[in-house]
């Protein structure tokens, strides 16, 4: 999952969970360093680290992980990002534009956060995005002594809808958030119509992009995964679950040996799978579709084979690049 | 060492009339080994459907499986181990360092950091260019090594293990500072044969099949050198041609291998070790046995590594490393730490 | 072979005057380094503040800057001295006992223990901190004595315990991939992450426990100095002044690990300063043995510098010190091979 694979270096040291503990225990931290304290009426908010008092309308916000591209489509007030290189390709110009004008405070991992650049950045709120086992990584009391800190990191894939409107929601900036939604919904809304007599009907299957070459692996992705959920809201129906139950992006997606490609979409009545961003096929999908096991397929014998690009979207600006990629796909379908 | 070699002499005879028979056992256990890895993976296959498969009759997916997977898979695993194991006896021979193997000397991490800063900067497009990359890798890691290290066999390991590690930083650097450019070398870092067969993989495997029998011609020459340089002399050896050859050997055996399946650690350590005794001080005959025992360990390897775990595989690399540990405590403590 | 493993190490009993006088400027030389690189360091936050700044920080001026750098940047600073030389001192040891320049703990499986025992302490009993300190502190002793046993036959031989520890190492770093590859994809993403070690992040509250136990362990190693040396003259001459070599091994042993784990418990493996350290404190001393101060001035200086050029580097984005560690020291390393070879 992007999630994991994506974020290489989130070293478990000891004291980032103790450091976590303390700061949930209490806010005893030097309170001197905090610089925008008293900036107008505060607001209690629920996020993953607890109920956070947070200002009412935050004027300078830090943001790292899923949060900076959520928070750059919605406008924020940002004046510090972790660097997010993962999203570049599916950024606008104008976000491009301001992502590259912003400071950053952090790299990929979020072991090596600058809380020096933090503090020069001077903020009144903190929205980190990174994944609970990262957090370990963050010396969270050292970041509370800066700004109130909110933790909204990702669960399962499909949940991006979700969690950007909650870190829309703590740095204040809803309204630009809710009208990326309203074009997303609405361009969805026109597309399940248009595939109406099509899609619903189909057994689909996706190969994601996250299997591992080296590890003789493929990744096969079910409802509500990173592939699959926008497919899903123009009526795309994906069969099948996991074989284990497992955590986050676990509960949507497995990882079988390339030998049992056979037996994994021998139902299917066509097959999707994700392209990079750029619109190549990755190294992992390009595997299976070289595979002799992968030209006996059904579903590949009868041509019913869709590539789908922009399958990382985390936003609802980027999940529209993702419908667009997909009518485009699918196209073949009405004909 | 001279005990070795006094140790050596008193059992000479015995092993040296057993040798072509231990060739034979070695041959035997290639093909049972074989069998057994065409059988065995995540899709299990016994061994009478295995054979209909073979010959084409069958569910067409175990057609698929056997003939167009798992069968250039083994040929693959037969290449590296040869590979491996020869390329091992000549630098122990060369180097006379018990410990030398491209895999310990850095040689191999040179070929694989070639091959991804290659694909990485997109040079490397297709398996000629990473065969290229990689023997280029392989001898710029064997030059500086043998440079630093020529004088004493220890530095020369202290300097493989030093350049080794300064590759791994190097990469794990660049991999932190651009994520999506380095992508990729999360399969050179780690040796593998899953997913292999389907690169196009005969010049590799045309490359070690030349070098593999050049050892065995070159081998006389090579013990000559190995007695030291007044004895190659008075045996009318070239003694300087005979290394420089020897290295071209090592380096397009190294690099071979690691442009087929990545860097695989131990093997070339390994091998020499076990076959050591049976070979009986004879160049000739370790290189054989090296060429029949490097590829049983490897396809064994190999073939546990697909049922290791309950989905997927282990990198093949990361099973020899479990077997060779074992392997290699028991051959020094068995043999010490003596020259071949 | 046992003839080249020791002509890297001390032969000659007796220092010389001119050898003392070189050990003690160059002790004077690390010392004045070590205080510049520090307070350049403390001087570097987001941008460079001035020293007068960090002085009147550290007497305890107050003010928002002045608590960034006495609780943020003081911390790390000194973690850096210390594991640094922490880190140096295990390796000499443990070079000492092996008599051989390869016997550093990252070598011989060491590290690659306290890692398995930590991968365990996470995957197995749901690693609190604690858990996980003893885990890997556990880890590194098992993988010590594993190594230990498995090399002594008549006797510990260098060159024997190497060979062995780089099986250990291989079959650890084996067990541990292996151990990554089937847990959990939370749970792998916390263990694959503790391998790069960083110093980043690390505060008074995180290195307390660390600095005491690194202060006993090396005040321990400092009454058994004046043994070290005797023993790394050769088991004959040390049993000869009467030295037990057995036991001083083995109590020796303890402190490289606990040096080793302590500092991989605290900041992940920084891996290469023990192996190192020794080795260019040595050339740069002049001294013939490897010594344990050498040793430990070298590796805190080393450490430092890679911690201030890994943030520096890529400024304002940071990367781990262990990533720079691995990359200044390899090739200095091999620069001084190279330059001893040209010598002669």
């Amino acid at each position: 999952m992007p999630v994991s694979t994506r974020s290489p270096s989130a070293r478990f040291r000891i004291v980032g969970a103790l450091a976590l503990a303390a700061a949930l225990a209490a806010g005893c931290g030097s309170s001197d360093a905090g610089a925008g304290g008293d900036a107008g009426p505060t607001r209690k908010f629920v996020a993953d680290n607890g109920t956070i008092t947070i200002p009412a309308k935050p004027k300078r916000v830090v943001a790292t992980g899923y949060a900076v591209p959520a928070l750059l489509d919605s406008g924020a007030p940002l004046v510090g990002i972790s660097t997010w290189q993962r999203g570049l390709p599916m950024m606008g110009a104008a976000e491009r534009e301001r992502y590259d004008e912003i400071s950053k405070v952090a790299g990929e991992s979020a072991a090596e956060t600058n809380y020096n650049a933090i503090a020069k950045a001077d903020p009144d709120l903190i929205v980190i995005g990174v994944p609970k086992p990262a957090l370990a990584d963050i010396n969270m009391k050292r970041l509370e002594s800066i700004a109130p800190v909110v933790t909204l990191g990702p669960s399962v894939p499909k949940a991006w809808r979700e969690l950007s409107r909650r870190q829309a929601d703590a740095a204040g900036a809803l309204k630009g958030f809710d009208a990326t939604r309203t074009a997303y919904e609405l361009k969805a809304k026109q597309l399940a119509e248009k595939y109406k007599s099509v899609l619903p009907k189909l057994k689909l299957g996706h190969v994601g992009a996250y299997g591992e070459v080296a590890k003789g692996t493929f990744q096969r992705e079910f409802h509500g995964s990173w592939g699959t959920n926008v497919a899903q809201d123009m009526g795309a129906n994906y069969y099948g679950a996991v074989k284990v139950e497992g955590k986050g992006s676990r509960s949507v997606s497995e990882y079988p040996s390339i030998e049992e490609l056979p037996d994994a979409f021998a139902e299917a009545d066509a097959i999707t799978y994700s392209l990079k961003a750029d619109g190549s096929v990755p190294p992992p999908v390009q595997s299976v579709l070289d595979s002799p096991l992968w030209k006996n397929l059904p579903a590949v014998k009868a041509g019913k084979v869709f590539p789908l690009r922009y399958t990382e979207a985390a936003t609802y600006r980027e999940a529209e690049m993702t419908l667009d990629a997909a009518d485009k796909a699918f196209a073949p379908l009405l004909k | 060492m001279t005990a070795t070699a006094t140790a050596a002499d008193s059992t000479g005879s015995t092993w040296g009339a057993r040798r072509p028979l231990l060739l034979l056992a070695g041959l035997v256990a290639l093909a049972t080994v074989m069998v057994a890895s065409v059988g065995v993976g995540a899709h299990f296959i016994g061994p009478a459907t295995a054979l209909h498969a073979l010959s084409g009759s069958g569910d067409p997916n175990d057609v698929a499986l056997v003939r167009d997977i798992r069968l250039p898979r083994g040929a693959l695993a037969i290449g590296v181990g040869a590979a491996l194991a020869v390329s091992g006896v000549l630098v122990q021979v060369l180097s006379r360092n018990p410990l030398g193997e491209p895999g310990v000397l850095g040689v191999t991490s040179g070929a694989g950091f070639a091959i991804s800063v290659g694909s990485g900067l997109g040079l490397t497009v297709n398996a000629l260019g990473e065969l290229l990359a990689a023997v280029v890798g392989a001898v710029a890691a064997a030059a500086l090594v043998a440079a630093v290290g020529r004088r004493s066999p220890l530095r020369m390991l202290l300097a493989g293990m030093a350049l080794s590690s300064v590759l791994t930083g190097l990469t794990l650097g660049m991999r932190l500072i651009s994520p999506t450019v380095f992508d990729k070398y999360r399969f050179w870092s780690i040796g593998s044969l899953a997913g292999r067969e389907q690169a196009p993989n005969t010049m590799p495997l045309l490359v070690i099949a030349v070098a593999v029998a050049a050892a065995l011609l070159l081998s006389r020459q090579l013990a000559a050198v190995a007695l030291g340089e007044a004895v190659a002399h008075t045996l009318g050896v070239n003694v300087t041609r005979v290394r420089l050859v020897t290295l071209v050997l090592i380096t397009a055996l190294a690099g071979a291998a690691t442009a087929i399946a990545g860097p695989i650690l131990f093997v070339g350590l390994i091998v020499p070790h076990l076959v050591r005794r049976a070979a009986d001080g004879s160049v000739p005959w370790l290189i054989g046995f090296a060429a029949v025992l490097g590829p049983v360990l490897l396809l064994a390897a190999d073939t546990a590594a697909r049922v290791l775990l309950t989905t997927g595989e282990v990198p093949v690399a990361i099973v020899t490393a479990f077997l060779g540990g074992p392997a290699l405590i028991w051959a020094v403590r068995r043999y010490g730490v003596a020259q071949p | 072979m046992s003839a080249t493993g020791t002509a890297l190490v001390l032969r000659r009993g007796r220092f010389s005057a001119l050898v003392e006088r070189r050990t003690l400027v160059f002790t004077a030389v690390m010392l004045v380094l070590l205080l510049a690189l520090g307070l350049t360091a403390l001087c570097y936050g987001d941008g460079w503040t001035s020293p007068a700044r960090v002085f009147a920080a550290l007497s305890g001026q107050r003010g928002g800057p002045n608590v960034m750098i006495r609780e943020w940047q003081l911390p790390r600073v000194l973690a850096a001295v210390v594991f640094g030389a922490a880190l140096g001192t295990a390796g000499a040891v443990f070079q000492n006992v092996t008599r051989n320049p390869l016997g550093s703990p990252d070598v011989i499986g060491l590290d690659a223990g306290a890692y398995t025992g930590a991968l365990v302490a996470i995957t197995v009993l749901s690693g609190t901190p604690a858990r996980l300190t003893a885990g890997s502190v556990l880890g590194g002793l098992v993988a010590a004595a594993l190594v230990y046993l498995l090399a002594m036959r008549g006797g510990v031989s260098g060159l024997r315990l190497i060979v062995i520890g780089i099986a250990v190492n291989a079959m650890l770093t084996a067990v541990n991939s292996w151990i990554v590859l089937r847990a959990e994809l939370e749970v792998a993403i916390a263990a694959v992450g503790w391998s790069a070690g960083s110093l980043n992040g690390l505060g008074w509250e995180q290195v307390r426990i660390p600095f005491c136990v690194i202060a006993v362990l090396l005040a321990a190693l400092v009454t058994r100095a004046p043994a070290l040396h005797q023993a790394a003259l050769g088991t004959e001459v040390a049993v000869g002044t009467g030295v037990r070599t057995e036991s001083l091994q083995v109590q020796l042993v303890v402190i490289g690990v606990g040096c080793t784990a302590t500092v991989t418990a605290a900041a992940g493996p920084i891996v290469f300063v023990a192996l190192a350290a020794p080795q260019i404190g040595r050339r740069l001393a002049r001294t013939s043995g490897i010594g344990l101060l050498p040793a430990a001035l070298t590796g805190a200086v080393l450490l430092q510098s890679a911690d201030l050029i890994a943030q520096l580097l890529l400024s304002p984005v940071s990367l781990p010190v262990g990533v720079v560690t691995t990359a200044i020291g390899g090739c200095y390393l091999i620069w001084l091979l190279s330059k001893e070879v040209r010598s002669g």
